[in-house]
């Protein structure tokens, strides 16, 4: 396995680090590669909790810029690609037996951010950065979308997603994105081992069976829509009205 | 009774009948509707209120004025359609309430994308105190908040003050006083205006598409308000009230 990610085992509680930091954890084929595999891998342990984090000063910025860029990568289906990847890897996170706890280091950003909806917990400190920035740069949120709704409810939802830009994680604490905040990031590290150990006490067939019946009643069992939502992502990241505010603002 | 005014790229319109508090007659209904879908290729649209508040909800004389129960009918229609287009609209619509925004007034902020109001505002659905169901905006509002919150808000002829309103949902952003908000809201126009458009139109529509309000829910319950109209107790009441 790459160093692409790190898969920690600790009794009852598995942690996977994205271990990108220079590029801010942002999501590449390789990175989602290495996701896939860590949680593939879940299933033979006996771990019944699984905390998400990121390396270095961000949790995840993203889709990688550089990958989705036509002109710079060149293959102008990478972007469907990553995005039909990032689709699957969501879908098989909602449907872990374990129970998932993102750990919001920094920043997390447009799929970044996504990838903390569809976790069961999520705590950050109020200084992290955390938000869907997708229409400021002329894309389309379209794969995360139907996490984020089940995460803040539809109407705060549409608000984040078509306002886009960044917020703290205070702002993040207040709309429901984030559940438990820590005073700062010292503190974060102590709240999520207290978090991650009072979901590891639970009996795991008691926590796996809730969590499936709760994909069950919130529709998270329709795949059909994040896979379409992916389409749509992609479709949108292909047009120049996105490819020249990406570029623009690779230029920044 | 809609004022329609441009800055930059962004459309704003008010209800305009300021001394009636912005009361809802079926031909402001109808303009406000009209409106809405003739600005679909906006880049962004304001809705706002003439006056000392945002909107009073229905002209509830001239329902009474009206014993056919017609007027009634109407605006219900009427209400239900306007929150239909505005959501269905491809150009992002923010909502800025100062005041009140009261019943009917209350029921279109099932249309918009975001909404902000001044910190002391009222806002609610007391219309079972006149014998009036306020279900015909229940579709929209369980599209956008939890159900439990949206039970209470329509059981509950109570208002409620911004604050809460922004803590269940209902409102996206405060602003201090009632003054700052045609500014902040057109401020906040301005920044959607100037997103690129496509990503902007796409992803309205896909969240539209995965939070379905379906032409079955919306005429559910526009039925369920029209099943009272006319009845005795909404008679009696809104009698009670102008008599």
């Amino acid at each position: 396995m790459s160093d692409a990610v790190l898969l920690d085992i600790n009794d009852k509680i598995a942690t996977l680090t994205i271990n990108r930091p220079d590029a801010r954890n942002a999501m590449s084929v390789e990175i989602l590669e290495a996701m896939h595999k860590a949680v593939d891998s879940l299933a033979d342990t006996q771990t019944s909790v699984l905390v998400i984090t990121g390396a270095g000063r961000a949790f995840c910025a993203g889709m990688d810029l550089k990958a989705v860029l036509i002109e710079l990568s060149g293959d102008p289906a990478m972007g469907e690609r990553l995005l039909t990847s990032l689709a699957e890897l969501t879908l098989k996170i909602r449907k872990l037996d374990q129970v998932t706890l993102a750990s919001v280091n920094g920043a997390a950003i447009g799929g970044g951010c996504g990838l903390t909806c569809v976790c069961d917990v999520t705590v950050t400190h109020a200084d992290a950065k955390l938000g869907f920035p997708e229409v400021d740069l002329g894309i389309c949120p379209a794969v995360i979308a139907p996490w984020v709704v089940k995460k803040l409810g539809a109407g705060v939802a549409r608000k984040a997603m078509l306002m886009g830009g960044v917020m703290s994680g205070q702002q993040a604490f207040h709309i429901g994105l984030v559940d438990q905040l820590a005073p700062d990031r010292d503190g974060l590290e102590t709240l999520t081992h207290q978090i991650a150990d009072r979901l590891a006490s639970g009996g795991p067939k008691a926590l796996s069976a809730t969590k499936s019946l709760l994909n069950k009643l919130d529709g998270s069992l329709e795949e059909s829509l994040v896979m379409q939502g992916a389409q749509l992502s992609a479709s949108v990241l292909a047009t120049p009205e996105a490819q020249s505010a990406l570029a623009a603002r690779m230029k920044q | 009774m809609i004022q329609t005014e441009r800055q930059d790229e962004v459309v704003i319109l008010s209800l305009a009948r300021p001394e009636k508090r912005n009361a809802m007659l079926p031909e402001m209904l109808d303009t406000l509707h009209h409106a809405i879908e003739s600005n679909n290729s906006a880049r962004a649209i304001v809705l706002l209120g003439l006056g000392k508040v945002f909107c009073a909800g229905f002209d509830l004389k001239a329902c009474a004025a009206d014993s056919s129960g017609g007027t009634m009918r109407s605006l219900l229609s009427g209400l239900s359609g306007c929150v239909r287009a505005m959501r269905e609209c491809d150009a992002p619509i923010v909502l800025g309430v100062h005041g009140a925004a009261v019943a009917g007034g209350c029921a279109l902020l099932g249309g918009a994308d975001v909404v902000l109001a001044d910190r002391d505002a009222k806002l609610g659905y007391p219309v079972t105190l006149i014998g009036v169901s306020p279900v015909v905006s229940a579709p929209f509002m369980l599209a956008a908040m939890r159900p439990g919150v949206v039970r209470t808000r329509q059981l509950d002829p109570d208002l409620i003050g911004a604050a809460r309103a922004y803590e269940i949902g209902m409102v996206h952003e405060l602003v201090e006083s009632s003054e700052q908000v045609r500014e902040r809201a057109i401020e906040i126009g301005i920044t959607l205006a100037n997103k690129p458009g496509h990503g902007c139109r796409t992803t309205k529509r896909w969240l539209n598409a995965i939070c379905d309000v379906s032409d079955e829910r919306i005429k559910t319950g526009l039925e369920g308000s029209l099943s009272l109209t006319g009845g005795d107790e909404e008679r009696e009441r809104l009698a009670a009230l102008w008599g």
